[in-house]
């Protein structure tokens, strides 16, 4: 990964880090003021639901009182009042009074609590009230809520008791509503909100019981829980219930329990307020959190990229001119800008480069020195072997002069001979390193490296088996799959003789010479190798070097024309070496070469524990 | 025969002109059209074609006995139709009928020269009429009399000759156990149908007949007994639950079925009103509501004819009775169907008549009597003053 890449990444987690805590946060804070506005808004609402009730106590209260306060009824307390009364004059008076001021009970009861007449439950006359009678102050205790028997069964109602005393009877009015689907119906309720009634008139828990003004609660049993809790401990409470996965059609619930007169638990109102709103709300919050998530993470993205890309464009112009130092370009420098950590490094960069450079021009020039030295050395010394017969036949010659014309005449003719030789012998020095001096540009064209190697070996066949000398024995391992190279045949082919003729002489007792091609990714490997006497490390190391030889008659330019040959074509060569074992050259072409201006130092490869050089 | 007549104020003011103002001039006339009112829907006069219900049968005993001279003893008549103080002028199945005076009845020639009677009238238009005197004739549920009556209604009512009873059906598991019915006639308070429910027209029933008829006591006592009703339903054990079947087009049989089912709640066992009709699925209850008249006063006539509808009704032993049984004998024969409980008797009740003021020389029907059109005239006297007397 880049260092580009590691800022950006590093710039993306920090700034989507920050957004989304942020965002994260906005949401909580949100969620949690919209949930108090919540709370506090049920709690209004629940509120006015018990002013409501309230009223409707009132209400009740106040229409039993109306029914106590008309003529009829002071007529019936009047009649009763009397001695040999005939209640069952008024048995069915308790239905149309009652619907006349829109009651669902009504009672009227004797003095001694005998049902006198009753709409809810016409056909109970006769039947005692007991609790009635007993000493309660009606008017003050208000309405109130009760279970109530009626025609079809058992019901809660909201009841009022008034009073008429005439002597000393009581005509008891008792009157009141049902508390049901209808009751439920008529309380004004917001929108969002629904009241819900558990009648408690079962030991257990019947969903049946569970109103709503349309009737039984639909999926009631889920309200099971909640009114058993209420059952066991009647108070004020707050759950929720779910329908579904779905968190909006979620419904808060302010469970109030009914009690009765006696504080007993006669039923359980639910007034139940939607949470859709709210989680509308929330969801929208949700939705514009993860928005500007998604924008903040957009922007944090190209921010990162921008930033990386304006923090890294130094490093990356130093990586650049570092890789072209590295490659050669001594001249290349690095733009210093500003004062910071980034232009100190470009200085220093420079000026490091500006050293080195410095360093190997002195090492290039001492290099130079060293290989001219080397040169006259050799020269000095390639010469010094001619120059001194050439000195004794001339002296030779001039001491001659001295002797019969017949003795001159065979030492002039003996010493012209030797002579003539060693003017050869001079040219021939001078040939050598005129050859060297002379390596051409290769030029290059599709060639077969196969045949290449054998028609170089072809050369020396008969050499391998020359009489008098122990045989070599030439083995071929040529991939037959090769591409063809685009090189330079006649180069290739001196560089391969060059190599043959190393082997030979490393093999004075024979051995096999054997010769390699295979194909590795993008180059040709050839590898030559022989059985011969092998090379130490110390001459594997300078077997490059010119005028560098191991053999008294070589001029140490075999292995220098051979790496130079390699080297203009691209490739590289190296050697490992094992004293008394043998030798194996290693040269790796690249099939399409890039072909170098200018020789540059081919690698070498670490040698093996032994290496052995032989020179041509 | 015992008779009662409730008058309003108007009515009697009427009354005491018509019979001191001009009482030698009133003798019975001839002539003019009783009109009459009835509920049911008669489809077919003929005694032959059954009724399709018991209101239709009822009504349709009612003119048969004015059209046919001679009668069964088992209450159907037989003969030619006009053959009785009537015959039929004018025929309207279902709605209307006009009977025209027999001039050759042999009881002699009725009064009126017609009777005009108007069929599926409903008790708000009957009570109306009468109130306005549209009509002169109309049968008034005994519940309905004290009301009618303080409405300005005259009244007239028959002896309580009329039976309503609890009947546990026939092959009904959960009226099995004859302590379980014992319940229920101990639990059921009598006294609060008639005086709440009939306003006091009828009389709790201790037995098949009434006391009137054979002078006997009641086979049980009829004052309810809650007490004794629970402790017996605690010693039985158990939860019962039975059903009471009742007309569901008559709400004297749904009040009365509704009390019923009070008084056994209070007394632990639960006995719920199941009304009943033609076209009703709930099946079939456990008891119903049973409503029978007597069909002569002769208190031999109308026991048979109580035995012979009630006796395959319960699932009993068929009870022989000679028409010309001994007291002892319809003691027996009583006791035999009481004792078992699944016929339990709750009120005797009469049949109660509105009559228009113009309407002479009424008398209430005796048991199994028909209306006793033939017997009455019309005063126009009358007629007139309670016209100028309406309130």
């Amino acid at each position: 990964m880049t260092f580009r890449s590691k800022l950006f990444w590093i710039f993306t987690l920090a700034l989507v880090a920050s957004v989304a805590l942020i965002a994260a946060g906005v949401t909580i804070v949100t969620r949690q003021a919209f949930e108090q506005m919540y709370a506090q808004h049920t709690e209004a609402l629940v509120s006015q639901f018990q002013r409501e009730f309230d009223q409707r106590k009132q209400d009740v209260a106040h229409r039993v009182q109306m029914i106590t306060d008309e003529q009829t009824t002071i007529q019936m307390a009047i009649a009763l009042s009397r001695p040999q009364a005939d209640p069952s004059v008024y048995v069915n008076d308790a239905t149309g009074v009652s619907q006349s001021h829109q009651l669902d009970f009504l009672d009227f009861v004797g003095s001694d609590g005998a049902i006198i007449s009753s709409a809810e439950y016409p056909e109970r006359f006769g039947y005692k009230l007991d609790w009635l009678t007993q000493p309660v102050d009606w008017a003050s205790l208000g309405s109130f809520l009760m279970k109530i028997e009626t025609q079809n069964g058992p019901a809660i109602g909201l009841m009022g008791v008034s009073t008429v005393r005439v002597g000393d009877k009581n005509l008891y009015v008792v009157g009141g509503e049902r508390l049901g689907k209808n009751f439920l119906g008529s309380l004004v309720l917001p929108a969002g909100m629904r009241a819900l009634l558990y009648l408690n008139m079962d030991p257990n828990f019947q969903s049946i019981n569970l109103l709503d003004q349309n009737g039984p609660v639909a999926e009631g049993d889920r309200f099971a829980k909640f009114i058993n809790q209420e059952r066991d401990t009647p108070a004020p409470e707050i759950f929720k219930i779910a329908s579904g996965p779905d968190l909006a059609r979620t419904e808060e619930f302010h469970a109030l329990p009914l009690l009765g007169r006696r504080k007993e638990l006669l039923g359980v109102l639910l007034v139940g307020s939607s949470r859709q709103e709210m989680v509308t709300i929330e969801n929208r919050i949700r939705v514009l959190a993860e928005s500007v998530v998604a924008i903040g993470l957009l922007l944090s993205l190209l921010l990162s990229w921008w930033g990386a890309a304006r923090v890294t464009r130094p490093v990356r112009k130093l990586a650049v001119v570092a890789r072209e130092v590295s490659e050669g370009n001594w001249n290349a420098r690095v733009e210093e800008k500003g004062g910071g950590e980034i232009g100190q490094l470009a200085r220093a960069f420079n000026q490091m480069t500006g050293q080195l450079k410095e360093q190997r021009e002195h090492l290039v020039q001492a290099e130079r020195v060293a290989a001219w030295r080397e040169l006259a050395r050799r020269l000095a010394h390639e010469l010094k072997n001619p120059l001194f017969p050439l000195q004794t036949t001339v002296e030779n010659l001039q001491r001659a002069k001295t002797k019969s014309p017949e003795q001159f005449e065979e030492v002039f003719r003996e010493s012209t001979g030797i002579l003539l030789a060693e003017i050869e012998n001079l040219e021939k020095i001078i040939g050598r390193f005129s050859d060297f001096a002379k390596m051409p540009q290769p030029e290059l064209a599709p060639v077969n490296l196969n045949e290449i190697v054998r028609g170089a070996v072809k050369l020396f066949e008969a050499q391998f088996s020359a009489v008098g000398r122990p045989p070599i024995t030439p083995e071929f391992h040529l991939a037959e799959d090769l591409p063809l190279l685009q090189a330079d045949a006649a180069l290739l082919r001196r560089a391969l003789e060059n190599l043959i003729l190393n082997a030979m002489d490393a093999m004075p007792a024979g051995g096999v010479l054997m010769l390699r091609t295979t194909r590795e990714k993008g180059e040709i490997h050839l590898e030559v190798s022989d059985t011969g006497t092998g090379l130490t490390p110390e001459e594997c190391e300078r077997l490059f070097t010119p005028y560098y030889t191991t053999k008294h008659h070589g001029t140490g330019l075999g292995l220098a024309v051979v790496q130079s040959v390699v080297s203009d074509h691209g490739g590289r060569i190296s050697v490992e070496s094992e004293k008394g074992i043998g030798t194996s050259f290693h040269i790796y072409l690249p099939v399409k070469p890039g072909i170098r201006s200018a020789p540059a130092p081919a690698p070498v490869e670490t040698p093996r524990e032994i290496l052995t050089v032989q020179k041509v | 025969m015992k008779q009662r007549l409730y008058l309003s104020a108007a009515a009697i003011s009427l009354l005491l002109l018509a019979v001191v103002g001009a009482r030698s001039a009133r003798r019975p006339a001839y002539g003019g059209t009783l009109r009459v009112e009835i509920s049911a829907a008669i489809n077919s006069l003929d005694p032959a074609v059954a009724a399709a219900s018991a209101s239709e049968a009822e009504a349709k005993a009612e003119i048969d006995g004015l059209i046919y001279e001679h009668r069964n003893p088992n209450g159907t008549f037989a003969g030619i139709s006009g053959s009785g103080p009537f015959h039929v002028a004018a025929w309207d199945p279902g709605k209307h009928v006009t009977l025209a005076a027999n001039d050759d009845y042999s009881g002699g020639r009725p009064f009126v020269d017609s009777v005009d009677i108007l069929m599926g009238r409903s008790l708000h238009d009957r009570l109306l009429d009468l109130e306005v005197n549209s009509t002169d004739f109309a049968e008034i549920p005994a519940e309905q009399a004290r009301q009618a009556a303080v409405g300005g209604v005259r009244i007239s009512a028959s002896q309580p000759d009329r039976l309503l009873a609890i009947v546990f059906l026939a092959g009904r598991p959960a009226a099995q156990d004859q302590r379980v019915r014992q319940v229920v006639s101990e639990c059921v308070d009598r006294s609060a149908i008639v005086d709440f429910i009939l306003q006091k027209e009828g009389v709790p029933a201790g037995s098949l007949l009434p006391q009137w008829s054979n002078g006997t006591a009641y086979l049980f006592p009829t004052a309810a007994d809650p007490v004794g009703a629970k402790a017996l339903l605690a010693q039985i054990g158990g939860f019962h639950s039975l059903t009471l079947g009742y007309d569901s087009g008559d709400s004297f049989e749904k009040s009365v079925a509704e009390r019923i089912a009070v008084d056994a709640r209070a007394a632990g066992l639960t006995f719920s009103a199941q009304p009943m009709s033609p076209g009703n699925s709930a099946g079939l209850p456990d008891a119903r509501l049973v409503r029978l008249s007597m069909i002569s006063p002769e208190p031999q006539a109308s026991l048979r004819n109580f035995l012979t509808t009630l006796v395959p009704m319960a699932g009993l032993d068929a009870v022989p009775l000679p028409a010309n049984a001994s007291i002892e004998q319809m003691y027996a024969a009583e006791r035999g169907v009481i004792d078992t409980y699944r016929v339990v008797p709750l009120v005797w009740y009469p049949h109660v008549f509105g009559l228009s003021t113009r309407v002479m020389d009424w008398r209430a029907p005796a048991a199994g009597e028909s209306w006793p059109f033939s017997d009455v005239w019309l005063d126009g006297l009358a007629s007139d003053l309670s016209e100028k007397a309406e309130p």
